[in-house]
């Protein structure tokens, strides 16, 4: 009786379980434990969007609306490009850090499409699910290496008119794509004029923010940041040539972006939330070195600033 | 004193191992082919500092050859700095795949230290066993002791320590702790000698270690 009563119990839990691991709308098209990472791809049947995820209640990684799968479904990705609006020409050169579902590549590749892009990404299994799941694909102009962010960019001898860093899970930064030595690495991939984009993910701003602005700050002479509205995340533009962008030629130039290169985002609003990175800069924040980066803890603490 | 060393080299090999991913992960990336790089080199140094340990223990061992034994890792982690570096870097030139090059650098950077910190457990088994006749619950207590270190050694580090001081500055404060545990050893006079086939203890164990 009292095993029935305890195996009727866990059934109950159980069940509960189950239930909160998806949203009602939600379906679970493909689940895997890779060797970096757990993977989930999840449609939702009503807001008719597929996501990919790192961790069953988080949010998502990538994803895109079934209806329209050349649009760009998240902020972020979006919010990214107004990096291009830093740059004096057109990129030729393309490097991005961490493919995800692949849509910044896939929306960049369809505007440039004579720009010669090299993706890293460490896990095999994320590009396969990008490839079923995502629309993505490589051709002869775009690769995927196999590659741990920072062993490629220390490895290559090519230099890129812009590179794209979005190696950051929500909940897992890996600390060695965060350090100033990582940063300067980064840089001497750059072409002399060419710019680096980073996504910062900081729901509540983070000491991880804090210490990443002042982190930046030493690696660059300039840079930028941009904040999202829908969601916590900020956008670091960081340019490897030694004079400041203004505004207003940032702004213009994102208007010309817009209009010739058919972008179906608001580049110019995004453009117009350029910010120095002085308002952000706290003292008290530590530099992130390859000696010293607690980024997991820093994550959880809150934004000395006032 | 001798309880405390075993602790000691418990918390410190665990600490160590911690910071070693630490140490990889600008050259090797933080791969699970990293962590088990790591995990099997540490393992390969504790059994065979276990065995070493084990046959170094039964020729007149004394506290003041366990005092060497925690010198020369000591002196390991204080030079750590000196020749980190240039292994790392030399082993990510000659890149030898994602699985062969940690391999290769944990052996380089982390076997000898982990050699030695894993020959003071029998080492130490040996000179408690000889000053008690309970030799079952001597060996239990060390191994008990060594293991809780071990979880201290753990927890301190990833959840604290290396969120105060940086990876360098922290591998060579564990040499400092090192050499200074080794110091009191030398003064201890305690061994043990092998007459008639029985260990006898010459010198005397201060009470309550």
């Amino acid at each position: 009786m009292v095993k029935i009563m305890y195996l009727s119990a866990l059934c109950v839990v159980l069940f509960t379980l189950q239930a909160f691991a998806l949203e009602p709308a939600e379906k679970q098209l493909f689940e895997k434990n890779s060797f970096y990472q757990y993977i989930s791809v999840v449609e939702d049947t009503a807001k008719k969007e597929r996501y990919v995820r790192n961790q069953k209640r988080e949010f998502a990684q990538g994803g895109i609306y079934l209806n329209a799968p050349e649009k760009l479904l998240f902020e972020f990705t979006q919010m990214g490009f107004v990096s291009l609006a830093f740059l004096d020409r057109d990129p030729k050169d393309v490097l991005f850090v961490g493919l995800g579902a692949g849509a910044m590549p896939r929306y960049f590749t369809g505007r440039y499409p004579d720009a010669v892009i090299d993706i890293a990404e460490i896990d095999p299994d994320m590009v396969a699910v990008a490839q079923k799941y995502f629309y993505f694909r490589e051709n002869e102009r775009m690769k995927v290496h196999i590659d741990d962010g920072r062993l490629f960019v220390k490895r290559t001898k090519k230099k890129y008119d812009w590179i794209v860093l979005d190696a950051y899970q929500n909940d897992y930064i890996p600390f060695h794509l965060t350090t100033l030595e990582f940063l300067k690495e980064v840089r001497s991939r750059l072409k002399d004029d060419g710019v680096i984009v980073s996504n910062i993910t900081s729901t509540f701003r983070n000491r991880f923010f804090d210490s990443m602005v002042m982190t930046y700050k030493k690696a660059f002479a300039h840079f930028y940041i941009f904040k999202g509205r829908k969601s916590g995340n900020y956008i670091f533009v960081a340019t490897a040539g030694s004079s400041l962008k203004d505004k207003d030629v940032v702004e213009a130039r994102a208007r010309k972006i817009q209009s010739v290169r058919k972008f179906d985002i608001d580049l110019e609003d995004f453009a117009s939330r350029y910010e120095s990175p002085e308002a952000y800069e706290w003292g008290g924040a530590k530099v992130l070195t390859d000696d010293f980066a607690p980024v997991n803890l820093y994550q959880y603490q809150k934004s000395g600033a006032k | 004193m001798i309880r405390f060393v075993v602790f000691i080299c418990g918390a410190i090999v665990m600490s160590f191992e911690i910071l070693g991913s630490r140490v990889l992960a600008p050259n090797f990336g933080s791969s699970v082919f990293v962590w088990g790089s790591l995990i099997s080199v540490f393992l390969a140094g504790l059994s065979a500092g276990y065995y070493l340990g084990g046959v170094f223990a039964d020729r007149n061992p004394s506290s003041a050859k366990l005092g060497i034994m925690l010198i020369i890792p000591g002196i390991l982690f204080l030079s750590f700095p000196l020749y980190s570096v240039p292994i790392s870097d030399w082993i990510f030139m000659r890149d030898l795949g994602v699985r062969l090059s940690p391999l290769l650098a944990s052996v380089a950077l982390f076997l000898l230290p982990a050699i030695f910190l894993g020959i003071v457990s029998p080492y130490t088994a040996k000179l408690m066993i000889c000053s008690h006749q309970t030799s079952g619950k001597t060996i239990g207590t060390l191994y008990a002791l060594s293991t809780f270190g071990s979880i201290i050694g753990t927890l301190l580090t990833s959840f604290y320590l290396i969120t105060v001081a940086g990876v360098t500055a922290l591998i060579m404060a564990q040499g400092v702790i090192l050499l200074a545990s080794a110091i009191p050893l030398f003064f201890m006079r305690l061994h043990c000698s092998v007459a008639n086939g029985e260990a006898v203890l010459q010198g005397k164990l201060p009470e309550g270690g």
